[in-house]
């Protein structure tokens, strides 16, 4: 690897980090290299303190990764919290000297520049664009060649007037000047300018592929890590048959949801763990209607309230259990990006393939970072909406709805769509679909959404496997599946016997596969960010396979590769010896 | 008129002899025939509750949904497709009290359904605890010593949130009841008839006779439909006389009229274009 460096902007909410960090990432991602860039948002310090950090490579990377080679401090404060992360021969970038400045880094080894962003601006038209000026010296010092820089700037003001671009491109300028002395060790090679995928956040990944599939309905109540989700489609509804409108409350997402659903079109929710309690109601209703609905959610820590801008995988089993009784669902835990993209594809046809709700399982950590999606993003010629008409049927006078004859998937029409009557009830029922209490009924339709598992289990994709034979397999699933990947491929480098068992497809869950990934000559060991390893529990419990530890965090923050190399060590020590 | 019996569904009915929910049975009926709308058109949306139950009578569709949730159930399929007819059928409790905040954004939304309250001021399905409706001091098994809470006023709150179409029946006066479903559906916007219902089991306060000596229908010369305040008073009004009709009426713009995407045609009869996705895609490299 030639290129593998780390940039962290950081300042207070409402300061502009964001458009610091999209113009360094628009230009790293156009000129053809790999980024990954997580969102923190926290107080650490009195005052609010916020930062993005972006892991700049000119190969794949799948986490953030520790330390810091260039800060760029947008306020007095962030210098304080990051200068010891701050690599020997790093440097920071600060606005204007303050007492106490000049020691930063590893042993206070690090330079510091002053680039005077508020100065600068106003020379260049205005305060407002000290943003630009701090981006402007942080491409500067990375080397970034100018006409790259300029063509971002000019795309990223297109809708601005000729002044504002100008002005924004002075001030560009005037940032890269200001550090045109600084030697950094670390300055890329700029491979030109051939980009290596789509640069897109995962809450993107997920409503392109949302509308992909032709989602038409899209309702929501706000709720962090989740918002970002239908935003990301909202602003498509004037290109799109697509309406996505905010809901009163979840209770009343999932009902809308379901209702769009009922009457014929493809509909989906996303929310986050507090939100999809408030649904629970509302997945049972679409698994007893057997009414298809896509829900995301987006998982961050902590019952209730919780860490609203954190990251978590708590919710696997809730996820796999919300609503009284049982009935069929499945849940889906994209890895990647591009798995966002593919997985809500998939969501919304399995949900229509077996009249069941599906429930796409992220994190703060999978919606809120970027990266570079790599892999081409196939849009469907068509989408198989498993409905059925007046004309297939012989006498639309005695359709049933909830018909137990056949696979256990009854056949599905829309009301109002023919002579067919459509009647559907949340109460236990009888094939024509009124309520019933009769024990034929019950038993009827409980055995006939019960059959459907038999065949759902076999739309289960097979976890990931790395090196099979290794003397220690590291488990993961969702969006961990990135740290531990690199953390594998570092500790490989370093000559360790490790690989590692990735779980995109969590329920109905996928036992017999994961018994094979699993039954490798070495042990294995749970890495989740959840207090009890949950992930591992069900696998104890569908293969009767017991992990040999776990590694987990529930703080809220994300895994990165030098932790976790660090807990493994401690298995591979016990398995090498 | 198309037949009555043409919507009439034999399944079977265990309301008790004598349930004010007859009476708005057949006041639904009349309507959709008095319109002619085949039953086949017709989308029923309820909740949960004896009132809710009402669909399963009727030769519709339906869905018959979760406790107080049949107006989101109701948007989401009027966004799906905005061409169906739909009939909201709630219970006090159901709509009041477990779904209260969806009513509050029906009216916001204005959303084009109309929407029936059975509203017997007590809980019947769960066995006659007191609803949002029932009087202050209301006694039942669970209340004891009197409810502690006051009623509420469906129509005044209506009102003051700006509704365009708000009418009380009486299940006493069928004819009648059905010529108001039949304007709440003629009506784009959300319509509002709250039915005093008799509960002859569970509400011994509110019955038949109550009624029949406080009813008095709202004479429309004299009551013009778009006064508000003409309006407002007579919703808060005591209830020495209860007049039923359509208390207010004005023009206003439906939901999903307000919704741009929408007037190229019902979302579910739009073609996809799977080379829009890609365009999209494209623009991000
Ligand atoms: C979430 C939920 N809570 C409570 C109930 C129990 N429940 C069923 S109907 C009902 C109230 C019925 O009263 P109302 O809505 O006035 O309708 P009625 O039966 O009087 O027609 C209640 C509390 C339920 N089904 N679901």
């Amino acid at each position: 690897m030639g290129i593998d460096m780390t940039v962290t902007i950081g300042g207070a909410a409402g300061q502009g980090i964001q458009t610091v960090g999209d113009l360094l990432a628009l230009v790293c991602h156009r000129a053809g290299l790999y980024l990954m860039v997580i969102n923190d948002f926290e107080s650490r310090i009195r005052g609010g303190h916020s930062f993005m950090q972006l892991r700049i490579s000119d190969e794949p990377v799948y986490a953030a990764d520790d330390g810091i080679h260039l800060l760029v401090a947008l306020n007095r404060g962030s210098l304080a919290v990051h200068a010891e992360e701050i690599r020997a021969g790093g440097y920071a970038l600060i606005d204007e000297r303050s007492e106490g400045d000049d020691k930063a880094g590893e042993g206070g080894e690090a330079g510091i520049a002053v680039v005077g962003f508020r100065r600068l601006a106003e020379e260049a038209g205005g305060r407002i664009m000290a943003n630009t000026v701090a981006a402007g010296a942080a491409l500067g010092t990375l080397g970034a060649p100018d006409e790259l820089v300029e063509s971002v700037i000019k795309d990223q003001f297109r809708d601005k007037s000729q002044t504002v671009r100008d002005n924004n491109l002075e001030a560009a300028r005037m940032g890269r000047n200001a550090v045109a002395e600084i030697r950094f060790d670390w300055r890329l090679q700029w491979p030109g300018q051939n980009p290596r995928g789509k640069l897109v956040s995962g809450a993107q990944a997920l409503a392109l592929g949302a509308l992909a599939a032709d989602c038409r309905v899209a309702c929501f109540y706000p709720m962090s890590p989740a918002t970002g989700v239908m935003v990301g489609m909202a602003g498509y509804m004037d290109r799109f048959p697509l309406v996505v409108e905010q809901a009163e409350d979840e209770i009343a997402a999932i009902n809308m949801v379901i209702g769009a659903s009922f009457a014929g079109v493809r509909a989906m929710t996303a929310t986050s763990g507090g939100g999809f309690s408030l649904m629970a109601e509302g997945i049972g209703m679409a698994g007893i209607t057997e009414t298809p609905a896509v829900v995301v959610n987006a998982q961050r820590p902590g019952p209730a309230t919780g860490l609203p801008t954190r990251t978590a995988q708590g919710d696997l089993h809730f996820v796999i259990h919300a609503a009284q009784d049982e009935f069929p669902r499945f849940v889906l835990a994209p890895r990647t990006l591009d798995e966002g993209y593919e997985t809500m594809i998939r969501a919304f046809h399995l949900a229509e393939q077996y009249q069941v709700p599906v429930i796409v399982l992220v994190d703060q950590y999978f919606t809120d970072s970027l990266g570079i999606a790599g892999r081409k993003w196939v849009v469907p010629e068509i989408v198989e909406r498993f409905l059925v008409s007046d004309a297939e049927m012989e006498n639309p006078a005695r359709y049933r709805r909830f018909s137990t004859s056949g696979s256990g998937i009854s056949p599905r029409a829309v009301p109002c769509a023919g002579k067919a009557r459509v009647m559907v009830t949340a109460n236990e029922h009888a094939e024509d679909g009124h309520l019933s209490e009769a024990i034929s009924d019950r038993n009827g339709q409980m055995e006939k959404r019960a059959k459907k598992m038999k065949r759902m289990v076999e739309e289960m994709r097979s976890p990931e496997v790395l090196h099979p034979d290794s003397s220690l397999l590291l488990v993961a699933w969702g969006s961990t599946c990135g740290v531990v990947r690199e953390a594998v491929m570092r500790l490989r480098r370093e000559n360790h016997d490790v690989g590692a068992v990735f779980f995109s497809d969590i329920w109905p869950f996928p036992a017999a596969a994961a018994a094979v990934a699993l039954s490798g000559p070495g042990q294995f060991v749970m890495v989740e960010l959840n207090a009890s390893a949950q992930l591992g529990a069900l696998i104890r419990a569908h293969t009767g396979l017991h992990a040999a530890g776990a590694i987990v965090r529930y703080d809220g923050r994300p895994m990165k590769p030098g932790g976790l190399m660090h807990d493994a060590m401690q298995y591979l020590e016990v398995s090498d010896g | 008129m198309v037949d009555l019996n043409a919507y009439h569904n034999d399944f079977e009915n265990k309301w008790c002899p004598g349930c004010g929910n007859f009476g708005v049975l057949n006041a639904v009926k009349k309507a959709l025939a008095e319109q002619e709308i085949p039953p086949e058109n017709v989308l029923l949306v309820s909740g949960i509750g004896q009132a809710a139950k009402t669909p399963h009578f009727l030769n519709c569709n339906f869905f018959h949904g979760l406790h107080g949730r049949a107006l989101p159930v109701a948007a989401g399929a009027l966004l799906a497709n905005h061409d169906l007819n739909i009939l909201v059928h709630m219970g006090d409790g159901d709509c009041y009290g477990e779904g209260g905040n969806h009513l509050l954004a029906a009216l916001r939304r204005n959303l084009d359904v109309t929407l029936l309250v059975h509203d017997n001021r007590v809980y019947g399905l769960t066995k006659g605890q007191a609803s949002p409706t029932s009087r202050y001091g209301f006694a039942s098994s669970a209340q004891p010593f009197g409810s502690f809470s006051d009623a509420m006023n469906p129509m005044a709150l209506a009102l003051s949130q700006g509704a365009g179409f708000i009418a009380r029946g009486y299940c006493g006066e069928v004819d009648h009841l059905a010529g108001l479903i039949r304007a709440g559906m003629a009506y784009p916007g959300f319509a509002m008839i709250d039915i005093m219902q008799v509960c002859v089991t569970y509400n011994p306060v509110n019955t038949y006779s109550y009624y029949n000596e406080r009813i008095l229908m709202i004479d429309e010369k004299e009551h013009r439909a778009d006064d508000w305040q003409a309006a407002i008073h007579m919703a808060l009004q005591p209830e020495e006389t209860i007049p039923i009709g359509i208390m207010y009426q004005k023009e206003t713009r439906p939901f999903t009229s307000r919704i741009r995407t929408l007037s190229d045609g019902p979302l579910i009869a739009r073609t996809r274009d799977p080379s829009a996705v890609q365009a999209v895609l494209d623009e991000l490299g």
